[in-house]
């Protein structure tokens, strides 16, 4: 059988420039367009949540694949970058989409090798997989740091 | 769709996946390949099983000299979405499981009928053993039975 789930949200306007969105998963929060863009600072807004959402899917993707490729994690940080151009019709697009994640790992001294390929595996799994990072058609551009602490 | 392809392949088509299935090779109901060598067997994952199954994160296989009835676990399968435990389509001792693999069980995924073997068997009564198998179109079309089946709405 086909196999399939739904997500969703809700968002209502609230005037001016201000909107209010219920996700499905429970949070609510104001959202707004950029500053740039007619809208206000300090809160949720299109872009960063088009951002945040590839950027939140591929580091949930690499905890799974982390475990599954046996990787001890120390620390994952990843800032993500979306690039959006301008078209000369006036429509936007996000071209690309960089991520660049900073990955600690545990390994012994003669496993290090080994860990460090097999975390690369894991990275590239965990993009493959998202299901965020499959559904955009910005490109995706993964920038990784990636060290390892030697177990004494 | 399942298309004959110059190469000796059958090819099956299923939504946007392409899987392949040599035609000089016999197949398990479980997705092993088997392909005779002599008075042994090379043994591997199919195309259709690795790409169901996902990326190849560790392969477990059997030591050399351990004896296999038809049915006990030939290779335990650890990838990004699901473990996998293989069973043996034949009685036979195992001469030898792919050490490649320990370092780079990608090679499963990426040339499933080359450098991704899994094991090599040592089988006694081979015709009898070998007609037990699927050819690659009747395994072809199992394949094409279960992907369909998964895709029905």
């Amino acid at each position: 059988m086909s196999q399939t789930a739904t997500y969703h949200t809700t968002v209502q306007w609230k005037g001016e420039h201000w909107g209010r969105i219920r996700m499905g998963n429970g949070p609510e929060m104001d959202f707004s367009a950029p500053p740039d863009a007619h809208g206000h600072s300090g809160v949720l807004t299109p872009e960063d949540a088009f951002v945040a959402a590839v950027n939140t899917c591929v580091m949930m993707m690499f905890l799974w694949s982390a475990e599954r490729f046996k990787l001890q994690l120390i620390s994952f940080e990843c800032h993500a970058e979306g690039t959006k151009r301008i078209e000369l019709d006036r429509t936007e697009i996000f071209t690309q989409v960089t991520l660049r994640p900073r990955i600690v790992l545990r390994t012994d001294a003669a496993g290090r090798e080994s860990t460090l390929k097999r975390s690369q595996r894991a990275l590239d799994s965990a993009v493959k997989y998202s299901l965020v990072a499959n559904s955009i058609k910005s490109k995706l551009v993964l920038e990784p740091e990636i060290e390892t602490v030697l177990t004494p | 769709m399942t298309n004959d392809q110059n190469d000796g392949s059958l090819q099956l088509i299923v939504d946007k996946f392409i899987f392949t299935f040599p035609q000089n090779l016999q197949y398990s109901e479980a997705g092993l390949w088997i392909r005779r060598e002599g008075i042994m067997v090379r043994i591997g994952l199919s195309d259709f099983t690795q790409q169901r199954n996902g990326d190849i994160a560790f392969a477990n296989l059997p030591e050399a000299g351990s004896v296999l009835d038809a049915g006990d676990e030939i290779a335990s399968l650890e990838t990004v979405k699901a473990n996998l435990s293989l069973p043996s389509p034949l009685k036979g001792r195992v001469v030898e499981a792919n050490s490649i693999l320990r370092d780079s069980p990608e090679f499963i995924n990426q040339d499933p009928y080359g450098k991704g073997w899994l094991v090599v068997l040592q089988v006694e009564h081979m015709e009898r053993e070998l007609c037990k198998l699927l050819d690659a179109e009747a395994y072809s079309s199992m394949a094409k039975r279960q992907a369909e089946a998964e895709l029905k709405p």
